[in-house]
């Protein structure tokens, strides 16, 4: 077997694997953000709508929103061929973003949950303003205990991208599978297996780090 | 704090712009993809192909490469003088790539059947293929008849399945994702056999003789013929290229082909 061949393909692989990582990853942070704020809104049919969005984005697979995002929008009677999105790699990163968002969203939620009420009190009698509450006092905490639970999510997200397959991206774990596939061994999957232990200590070792940061 | 922020970003965003340009496999489906919007008389077309399925379609370093491919790029690129693209997918969504238009043919070894032929518009078949039943050397079945409760293995989506429910055996059936698992689960021992097409079993066995020490039996469970399909209402484009794949026949451009691949002229003669 032409190891050679091999890495190149694995690293190619892994290229396009860190790709969709690197963009989904700060998309559906802020959008996460964003839809926690309007889950807690105050306007009732907005709260409703995000606490719906989050309800179908968590509660159904990921594979399937990519799946209904790529092929199923097209049998929308009447507006379906027009609703059709041409770019896979578009196709993934969008339903990445979105379903990471939910819970991401989730996971600030209960972040904010954990910041005593009595610090927005004293935020009040100290004199300072909303936005300087929310930047310098409610921010950092909730952030602090979210952080093992983001960690948590952004190491998954490394590894879901192994799922673009089914709109026929080729990544890491796929590279893998068609070298499997061509040569008739099942030494590929072990070094695919290493190759995504160095992706996800990348994003473990920075978490470890950030905590440390934060622990105030 | 502030800094390590700061590289983050700079390698994000570097990644990011290389992402847009760079990665050869989402710009070409891109290309493909918009390609895709219209029918018949267009100068690309675009095959969708599981490139999982050596030896009609599979991966060579970057390449896609395999005997249907050849016989494509034969037929499309040099008979009707369009452009081939190869876009893999993954094959249990096949039917739905062809139906939004995401792909424009299939041919990757694809079995012509009835329930087929109501959502997708063949060609006239090329090749004929068996499903053969793959046990290790010594084993102790030797017909179907043998197979009966014993532990089975086959490609999910695949007419092996479909020929398992034909044949009417009891066994325990695990359907697996492709053949080389297959092949796996008789080395470990967890299954007495595997059901697959003729030609990806010869083109296993033969490649890696000492891994897989392995017979197919003389007893098959069913003949079928490949063909090539588009998306019904596509009538007109499978005329182009039946008219095509007619003359790369007679003119002995597919035996080479053929030959190449399996040893012999294994085209279908009708």
């Amino acid at each position: 077997m032409d190891f050679s061949v091999m890495f190149q393909q694995l690293c190619k692989g892994s290229l396009v694997t860190m790709q969709l990582f690197i963009i989904v990853l700060p998309l559906s942070l802020i959008l996460g953000i964003l839809v926690m704020l309007g889950a807690r809104c105050s306007i009732k049919p907005i709260r409703w709508f995000f606490e719906f969005y989050i309800y179908i984005l968590r509660g159904t697979p990921l594979l399937l929103q990519m799946l209904i995002l790529f092929y199923g929008l097209y049998y929308i009677p009447g507006i379906g061929p027009h609703l059709v999105i041409t770019s896979r790699s578009f196709a993934c990163t969008l339903a990445f973003t979105l379903n990471y968002a939910a819970y991401f969203a989730e996971i600030f939620r209960g972040g904010l949950l954990a910041v005593d009420p009595g610090q927005y009190e004293a935020s009040k009698v100290l004199g300072l303003s909303k936005s300087q509450m929310y930047l310098h006092v409610v921010f950092p905490q909730m952030f602090r205990v979210a952080l093992p639970s983001t960690a948590n999510e952004t190491i998954t997200l490394v590894k879901d991208t192994s799922l673009i397959f089914a709109l026929g991206i080729e990544e890491l774990l796929q590279n893998a599978t068609n070298i499997v596939n061509s040569q008739a061994t099942f030494v590929p999957y072990i070094f695919a297996a290493i190759f995504y232990l160095v992706l996800t200590t990348i994003p473990s070792v920075i978490f470890k780090k950030l905590e440390k940061k934060f622990d105030f | 704090m502030k800094k390590i922020l700061s590289l983050v970003l700079a390698a994000a965003t570097v990644m990011a712009l290389s992402a847009c340009g760079s990665s050869s496999n989402s710009s070409a489906s891109t290309a493909a993809s918009s390609a895709a919007a219209s029918t018949a008389s267009k100068d690309t077309l675009i095959l969708g192909c599981d490139v999982n399925f050596a030896p009609m379609g599979f991966k060579d370093g970057d390449n896609v490469v395999g005997f249907d491919i050849d016989l494509a790029k034969a037929v499309i690129e040099d008979k009707m003088g369009k452009k081939l693209v190869i876009q893999p997918i993954d094959w249990s969504s096949k039917e739905a790539e062809l139906d939004t238009g995401k792909v424009d043919l299939l041919w990757n070894g694809l079995t012509i059947t009835d329930e087929r032929k109501e959502k997708m518009c063949f060609s006239k078949p090329y090749m004929e293929n068996k499903q053969v039943i793959i046990v290790k050397k010594g084993s102790d079945i030797k017909s179907k008849a043998d197979l009966n409760g014993k532990n089975v293995v086959m490609q999910k989506e695949s007419t092996a399945v479909d020929a398992w429910k034909d044949a009417g055996i009891t066994a325990n059936v695990t359907e697996l994702k492709d053949n080389v698992l297959c092949l796996n689960e008789i080395s470990t021992g967890r299954a007495d056999a595997a059901i697959m097409d003729s030609v990806v079993a010869n083109y296993y066995l033969a490649k890696q003789a000492d891994q897989y020490p392995f017979v197919i039996l003389d007893d098959s469970l069913a003949n079928e013929l490949y063909g090539i399909a588009v998306k019904k209402g596509n009538e007109a484009l499978m005329e182009e290229i039946q008219k095509a794949l007619d003359e790369t026949i007679s003119d002995g451009t597919a035996a080479k082909i053929a030959t190449n691949w399996f040893g012999s002229d294994t085209m279908y003669k009708g």
